[in-house]
Parts: structure tokens; C-alpha cells; sequence
């Protein structure tokens, strides 16, 4: 990395808040969860273990980089929100497509229709 | 990027709008207006996603083996390249807030040199997907994945992707105009909310990989 020098600098000084090293903690701890869900996902292809790396990655993301941990609370409450109601879609859609008679499903039309062009 | 016109005057200190009585209270109203923004931009990503967990649920194979097509390294380097950018934005906000302008400098170039490899490796990756045919919809002539639904596949990628890789641009280039504001000299410890509000947009960009990136090359 070019900046390096620049790097070490502002990790030495910790004059106001928490210092730089957290950065770097946060950082090391993604690139190691990158290199397990490469791993998990090539060798034991799993959605539900890939979904949980991912999150876990992204809340890495969210409480540190993005400093949502010294957020105050209505920053917190309008981006939970936010979540909450991308489940609500999920869980409306998953309702309706998992209880569909399998008839309706594309599944069960002749399979001439679904060929590539 | 809502009200965040605070600190767009020349001077060392933020500007203050009419309406606030308060720096603190601008700056508390700013903030809360990225993030109400942010939480839109996750429900506009997450309507892709729900549309790509449709259509896996029905195309399971065809998902499966597509996505076994798609360049692993060139994700994963990605993945990688975005991470440290992640990383080089939240130092040149922590160094700004020390004054260190030079080193808030330094780490907004080199961040904005990570997007524009990031668009470079999707853009080479576009290509070999070009030439092989795995495109959307009725475009797609890709001879080694002839699952019914492998078109669907292309069509999310190139979707989530395409709009992922639009953030890049608009990110990349709010980090520009931040560069350029700080090489001026605009920003210091007691003025430095922009840097803060372009720094999230650009955490956004890497968030929304996080998850796009499993879900396409490594189910």
C-alpha cells in the first residue's frame, strides 16, 4: 500500500475518541471473514452460513466504520427501521410464494418455455 | 445528500444555516438525514435481493451452476479491494478530525484509486461475460449453463451488479469533490462533516457488496 507511512502515523496519535488501531482490528477481522466464506462457499456451498458471515460482516461495518455505536438514537431507530421492514418484505413474499398451489409455480409449466433463446 | 450544506463557505469554521439555531443542531439534523437516506438505499438493494431469492427458490440448479461461472478470483479481489477502501475512508475521517489534512489527503486518493480498480476488474469481468453470452433475458447464448432459469441468473447479476456498480461511480465521485474541498483547506477538527457523510455513503457501497458478493459467486 503507497500510504503506508501515512497510515502508522495517524495510528500512533490518539488524541480525541478511540484511536486508529480499531480501524485496522475491524478491517483484518473482515479480509479473515472474506477468506472463510471464499472457503466455506467454494468447498460446502451453504446459503445459511454465507448469510451469517455476511451479516456479520456488514454489522462489523456498520457499529465501527460507520460508527453507528456512537450514533445517537434516532440514527440507530430510522436505519434499524430500515431493516425491519426489508423482513417484513421478505417475510410477505415468502408467505405467499411458499404457500402458492404448485400449480401456479413456473416449476410446472412445460419446460420447452423456460429454454434459452 | 439532504441538508448537509454545513461547512460549504470558505471559512475554517462550518457554515450555519438560517434555520438552525446551532451548529450542534445542524450537524444532528444532517446526520440523521444520511442516515434516513441510507435506510432507503438498503430497501432499494434489498427489492434485488428479494427478487434474487425468488427466483433462486425456483431456478435452484440453474443459480447453482451459473454462478460457477462467474470469475471467484476477480470477486474476491474485489471483495478485498472494497473492504480496504472501507478501511482508508474511516482513517481519512479520523485524520481529518486531527487536523492532519495531508494524511486525510492521502487516504482519499488512495480510496478513490480502489474504486477505480474495483470498476476496472467488474468492467473486465463484463466483458468475458459479454463475449461469452451469459446475458439478461432474451440476449443470453451462453452454451454451458442451458438450465431453464440460467438467463434469470445473468439478468439479477447484471441488475444488482449494474447498480452496485453505479454507487461506485456516484461514491467515487462524492470522494473527488470531498478531495478537492480538503486540498483546499475547507476541512479541519472543527469542520469536518462532509468527510463524515461521504466516508458512510462509501461504507454503504461496501456493505451492499458484502452481501452481493456470496449470494453470486460462492452459492
Amino acid at each position: 500500500m503507497a500510504h503506508e507511512p501515512a497510515h502508522t502515523e495517524a495510528g500512533k496519535a490518539e488524541h480525541h475518541g478511540h484511536g486508529a488501531g480499531r480501524y485496522w482490528l475491524v478491517w483484518a477481522i473482515l479480509l479473515a471473514c472474506t477468506g472463510l466464506t471464499v472457503y466455506t462457499g467454494h468447498y460446502h456451498p451453504n446459503i445459511a452460513v454465507a448469510l451469517i458471515i455476511a451479516t456479520f460482516k456488514a454489522s462489523l461495518v456498520v457499529l465501527f466504520f460507520m460508527h453507528m455505536t456512537e450514533a445517537p438514537g434516532a440514527n440507530r431507530l430510522v436505519f434499524s427501521v430500515s431493516l425491519v421492514f426489508t423482513l417484513v418484505m421478505m417475510a410477505g413474499v415468502f408467505g405467499d410464494l411458499l404457500t402458492r398451489n404448485p400449480m401456479s409455480l413456473p416449476g410446472a409449466a412445460p419446460p420447452s418455455e423456460f429454454q434459452p433463446r | 445528500m439532504s441538508s448537509s450544506d454545513g461547512g460549504h463557505g470558505a471559512h475554517p469554521g462550518p457554515h450555519l444555516a438560517h434555520h438552525f439555531e446551532t451548529i450542534e443542531k445542524q450537524d444532528y439534523a444532517v446526520r440523521l438525514g444520511m442516515w434516513l437516506f441510507l435506510g432507503t438505499e438498503v430497501l432499494l438493494f434489498a427489492g434485488l435481493f428479494l427478487g434474487y431469492t425468488v427466483y433462486r427458490h425456483f431456478y435452484y440448479e440453474a443459480f447453482h451452476e451459473a454462478s460457477r461461472h462467474l470469475d471467484l478470483w476477480a470477486g474476491t479481489t474485489n471483495t478485498i479491494v472494497l473492504i480496504t477502501s472501507s478501511l482508508s475512508v474511516a482513517l481519512a475521517y479520523h485524520a481529518i478530525k486531527q487536523n492532519k489534512t495531508k494524511t486525510c489527503a492521502g487516504l482519499l486518493i488512495f480510496t478513490i484509486l480502489c474504486a477505480l480498480a474495483f470498476l476496472c476488474i467488474k468492467g473486465i469481468e463484463y466483458h468475458h461475460k459479454f463475449e461469452e453470452g451469459a446475458l439478461p433475458g432474451v440476449f443470453y447464448h451462453f452454451s454451458e449453463v442451458t438450465a431453464p432459469g440460467a438467463n434469470l441468473y445473468y439478468t439479477v447479476y447484471f441488475l444488482s451488479t449494474g447498480l452496485h456498480a453505479f454507487h461506485v461511480i456516484i461514491g467515487m465521485s462524492i470522494l473527488i469533490w470531498i478531495l478537492a474541498r480538503v486540498l483546499k483547506g475547507e476541512f479541519s477538527s472543527n469542520n469536518y462533516v462532509p468527510v463524515e457523510l461521504g466516508g458512510l455513503y462509501w461504507h454503504l457501497v461496501d456493505l451492499v457488496w458484502i452481501f452481493l458478493f456470496p449470494l453470486l459467486y460462492l452459492i
